[in-house]
């Protein structure tokens, strides 16, 4: 007796938790497969038709292909904010670790002010014009770089607390300059939290609406995001041509997920872990 | 091969004094071992002969020349670290010609020389194999190999052998003593082990709170310690010491007797006390009594002999073998 | 004598390291941040900016509509920070417990974590449509006439504090099974020894050994709820009417209306909005954790 209430008991919260977790994607599924008229009702009835193909087409095709564009441009600033991220953040993270100065009080003040505050965004945009960069890739990966690097600098800072020291002694003894210690011996050792870094920050980056929509306005930067809220409004009346939309754009993460479900994990834990 | 020469060496973290002056002469091809309890400044003292660690004051040359505030790599020494310190990320072969690879050394030659060294090392079945794939003997044997490819003036040890078990020990302790014999080179190896220190070196430093106690050969320190620490440091089982009234009775401020040499006998003798406790090692057996208004005393004796706890037995120094010191015993102060 | 050459030896580790990132993030977020703060006393039109002392702010707490985000943004935060950190632990020791499918559920429940916003407070703000939205269609089933969830004025605020719970939950429920998974069995073992109830333990033993967790979903989530901008936007653009602003959401609207100046004074309020909540509360928990 005693044993069996638990076990109903989470079997039930169980069963209550997957349904409400997963009905929403199921609902999103369902909707982009359906024909118009039916995903305008908004309902769970099968589809008479399942349409994922001419849908698919459909909203590629849509503003003269605007979708591939944006994914054009979504890869293109998460890949280049993404490399540049890791490298810059390793760098300060290896030295805010190996070296007492009094430029790490400064730094990690810096970390924990980027964390905590979000950014002054029309300041920023004046900034950005003066300097040539509103509107421009550039810029958007620059800015990209800016936000996430507390984060990342964070991850790679409490990782290089586990690689040895003798090693860095070591390949200096061998010869290596500052630069080859860190390059040649240290970084490789990175890898872990590397890949947690990258997984992280591209589905960050990737998924990122506030700061293109600040910093990226202008049809030819549009990025996925952008795209999708501005089908929003366009497509009130065709529901499986928005969702078919919102399917498109949950398919990234779940595969990165599915290859990457433990440094996920890994990172998240670790960055919440000490904020 | 070259010289060691440590003037007036000191060394601070902040405020606070880690090594207090240190003056020493390392002569070139001499096998010196620093030994000393645990956080006397051992490895700090050897990190910076490294380079590993600035020097706060004082001269440091090697072979003749001051190296005092020079690169790592540019003092002619190599390291085997406690941990091993290898690349995880390289082979074998990557680790041991990482030193050269860096120099810019054309492959052939550096392929030669990591062959060479491997094969000294017994190695050459390994290069392919990453760190972590090999037994701790092995990586030590990677640890030392690296160090020789580089061709050292001076080889430095940081406890090279604590991470292994007792057995492969005492292997890689002869190992080492071999490869000084073969490359002749000047080596300075640290441990906090006076078995170590007393089977490898020709010459032991002692080492005591930043300070030298003592500098000389194994037997010298074993026969004629200089201060109560090193008499308390060298040997196996512990000299028996006394200060105070127990000493002061003998003329002096602190007396110390071998276990080793003090004859035990069932009828007389200077001292007499109830057994406590015997162990019997096998060849020997060492016997612990306490003589009353002295203090606790250990004798070792021949494993046959027939005392049994509870028993009077009565001790006598040999002739010769007792140590006087005018200063105060540190660890009963 | 020898002190006469000192030459300082490098460090292996150079301080140009911190150099690009410093760079990069000085100029783009630390500088923009500084300048604000005289922005917010201008009226300003990104060209030429005009000095008008206070006014920025003494309008911003005399508009209603701008006091009325401020408060928003408050409930917004307490209550989603407080229903992750409730929810989160529940489900953290529900995904620990001995149970069929646990790996499969918690990739369930942390996965909309990994989805992106807008697709997010789009497809609940369909499922949430008042007439033919799932949700009501659902309740009404069962007999129970749906409220507007977005369309009434007294509720948007609470329904997309829900659906950031359904999206953020997942994060807090993995940093609490990580500080779950941290306590070791022997302190279960030993209280049920000393015949403590499932109740005691969870009471006397787990609710005081996970706080760590506990205080970083606390810090995460209030952080997350105080900028909180995308979800609020995707669903009800701050209205119906005003009545799901919040400061994050009205420093878009006034940006986009030209008032840089007003714009970058809601940036300030929420500055110091963050600072005067997050502060104190991080050195209380600090304090409380080296008391431990
Ligand atoms: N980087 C450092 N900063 C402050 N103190 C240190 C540092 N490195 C070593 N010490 C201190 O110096 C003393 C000697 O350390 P070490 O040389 O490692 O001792 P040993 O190798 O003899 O055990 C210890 O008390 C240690 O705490
Ligand atoms: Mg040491």
């Amino acid at each position: 007796m005693r044993r069996t209430r638990p076990v109903v008991v989470g079997g039930i919260s169980l069963a209550v938790a997957a349904i409400i977790f997963i009905v929403p994607f199921f609902f999103i599924f369902l909707q982009a497969v359906k024909s118009r008229s039916e995903a305008s009702r908004l309902n769970f009835d099968l589809p008479k038709e399942w349409l994922l193909w001419d849908n698919f087409l459909a909203v590629v095709e849509a503003r003269n292909y605007q979708l591939l564009l944006a994914y054009f441009n979504s890869t293109l600033i998460t890949v280049f904010s993404v490399t540049i991220l890791v490298v810059l953040s390793a760098m300060v993270g290896y030295v805010m670790q190996r070296r007492r100065s009094r430029w790490n009080g400064v730094a990690q003040v810096a970390v924990l002010i980027g964390l905590m505050m979000p950014p002054a965004v029309v300041p920023t945009i004046g900034l950005l014009q003066s300097i040539g960069l509103f509107k421009t890739m550039t810029g958007m990966v620059l800015i990209q770089v800016a936000y996430n690097l507390s984060f990342s600098t964070l991850l790679y800072r409490s990782f290089i607390g586990t690689i040895p020291r003798d090693l860095d002694g070591a390949a200096l003894i061998d010869g290596a300059k500052p630069w080859q210690i860190f390059f040649r011996v240290v970084m490789p050792l990175l890898k872990p939290v590397t890949v947690t870094n990258i997984v992280v920050q591209s589905i960050a980056i990737f998924n990122d609406f506030t700061n293109p929509l600040y910093y990226l306005p202008g049809k030819e930067n549009v990025t996925v995001q952008l795209t999708l809220y501005n089908f929003q409004s366009m497509y009130t009346s065709q529901y499986n041509l928005l969702f078919m939309n919102i399917l498109l754009v949950t398919i990234p993460p779940l595969i990165v997920f599915i290859f990457f479900n433990r440094q996920i994990v890994a990172g998240m834990t670790a960055g919440g872990v000490k904020g | 091969m070259s010289g060691v020469e440590l003037k007036d060496i000191r060394k601070s973290f902040g405020a606070l004094e880690i090594i207090k002056g240190i003056d020493l002469d390392i002569k070139p091809g001499e096998f010196v071992v620093f030994v000393g309890p645990s956080g006397c400044g051992k490895s700090t003292l050897l990190r910076m002969i490294a380079g590993l660690e600035d020097v706060t004051s004082g001269l440091l040359t090697i072979g003749g020349k001051d190296v005092t505030y020079a690169e790592p790599s540019q003092r002619g020494i190599a390291m085997v670290f406690q941990s091993y310190a290898l690349y995880p990320h390289m082979t074998v072969a990557e680790n041991i010609g990482f030193g050269l690879s860096l120099a810019g050394r054309p492959k052939a030659e550096i392929a030669a020389k990591v062959r060479e060294a491997a094969a000294s090392l017994q190695l050459t079945h390994l290069l392919d194999r990453k760190p972590k794939a090999l037994s701790g003997g092995q990586r030590q044997r990677v640890a030392i190999g690296r160090a020789i490819v580089r061709n050292p003036q001076v080889f430095l040890f940081d406890e090279p052998l604590s991470n292994l078990d007792a057995s492969l020990r005492a292997q890689m302790r002869l190992e080492i003593t071999d490869l000084h014999k073969r490359l002749g080179a000047t080596m300075i190896y640290v441990t906090h082990d006076q078995v170590e220190a007393m089977t490898m070196a020709d010459k032991i430093v002692v080492l005591n709170g930043g300070r030298i106690e003592q500098v000389g050969s194994p037997m010298d320190l074993y026969n004629k310690p200089a201060t109560p620490f090193v008499a308390g440091f060298i040997g196996s089982p512990k000299m028996n010491i006394y200060s105070g009234a127990a000493a002061e009775g003998l003329g002096c401020k602190t007396y110390g007797i071998r276990p080793e040499d003090l004859t035990l006998s069932s009828e007389s003798g200077r001292w007499s006390g109830k057994i406590r406790h015997v162990e019997r090692l096998g060849a020997d057996a060492l016997v612990y009594f306490r003589v009353e208004g002295f203090g606790d005393m250990v004798a070792r004796t021949i494993g046959s002999a027939a005392f049994q706890p509870g028993e009077t037995v009565w001790a006598t120094p040999q002739a010769g073998a007792e140590h006087r010191f005018d200063t105060p015993n540190p660890v009963a102060a | 004598m020898v002190e006469a050459q000192r030459p300082k030896r490098k460090s292996p580790y150079p301080l140009w390291f911190f150099l690009p990132a410093a760079i990069i993030y000085g100029v783009l977020f630390l500088v923009p941040t500084a300048t604000s703060f005289w922005y917010s006393l201008t009226r300003w039109d990104l060209m030429t900016a005009e000095y008008i002392g206070l006014e920025n702010f003494r309008q911003f707490f005399s508009e209603p509509f701008l006091v009325q985000g401020l408060i928003n943004t408050l409930i917004y935060a307490v209550m989603t920070s407080g229903l992750k950190t409730i929810f989160g632990l529940l489900l953290a020791v529900l995904l620990t417990s001995n149970l069929i499918a646990r790996g499969f559920l918690r990739t369930v429940v942390f996965f909309p974590v990994l989805v992106s916003t807008i697709g997010i407070g789009i497809t609940f703000t369909v499922m949430m449509h008042p007439t033919r939205g799932i949700i009501n269609v659902a309740l009404e089933a069962i007999g129970i006439d749906g409220p507007g969830w977005l369309t009434d004025p007294a509720l948007a605020l609470f329904s997309v504090a829900l659906v950031d719970l359904w999206k953020g939950v997942g994060l807090a429920t993995l940093i609490f099974i990580a500080g779950l998974a941290a306590i070791s069995p022997d302190y279960y073992e030993a209280s049920r020894i000393d015949g403590a109830t499932r109740m005691q333990q969870f009471r006397r033993i787990t609710l005081p050994l996970v706080w760590p967790a506990t205080v970083t979903v606390i810090t995460l989530s209030l952080i997350g709820g105080l900028r909180s901008f995308d979800l609020i936007w995707a669903m009800t653009k701050g209205g119906p009417g005003f009545s799901s602003d919040v400061v994050a959401s009205v420093i878009y609207k006034q940006y986009q209306a030209g008032f840089y100046g007003l714009s970058t004074a809601g940036n300030v309020i929420l500055f110091g909005l963050i600072a005067v909540i997050m502060v104190p509360l991080t050195v209380m928990f600090n304090r409380r954790e080296v008391e431990q």
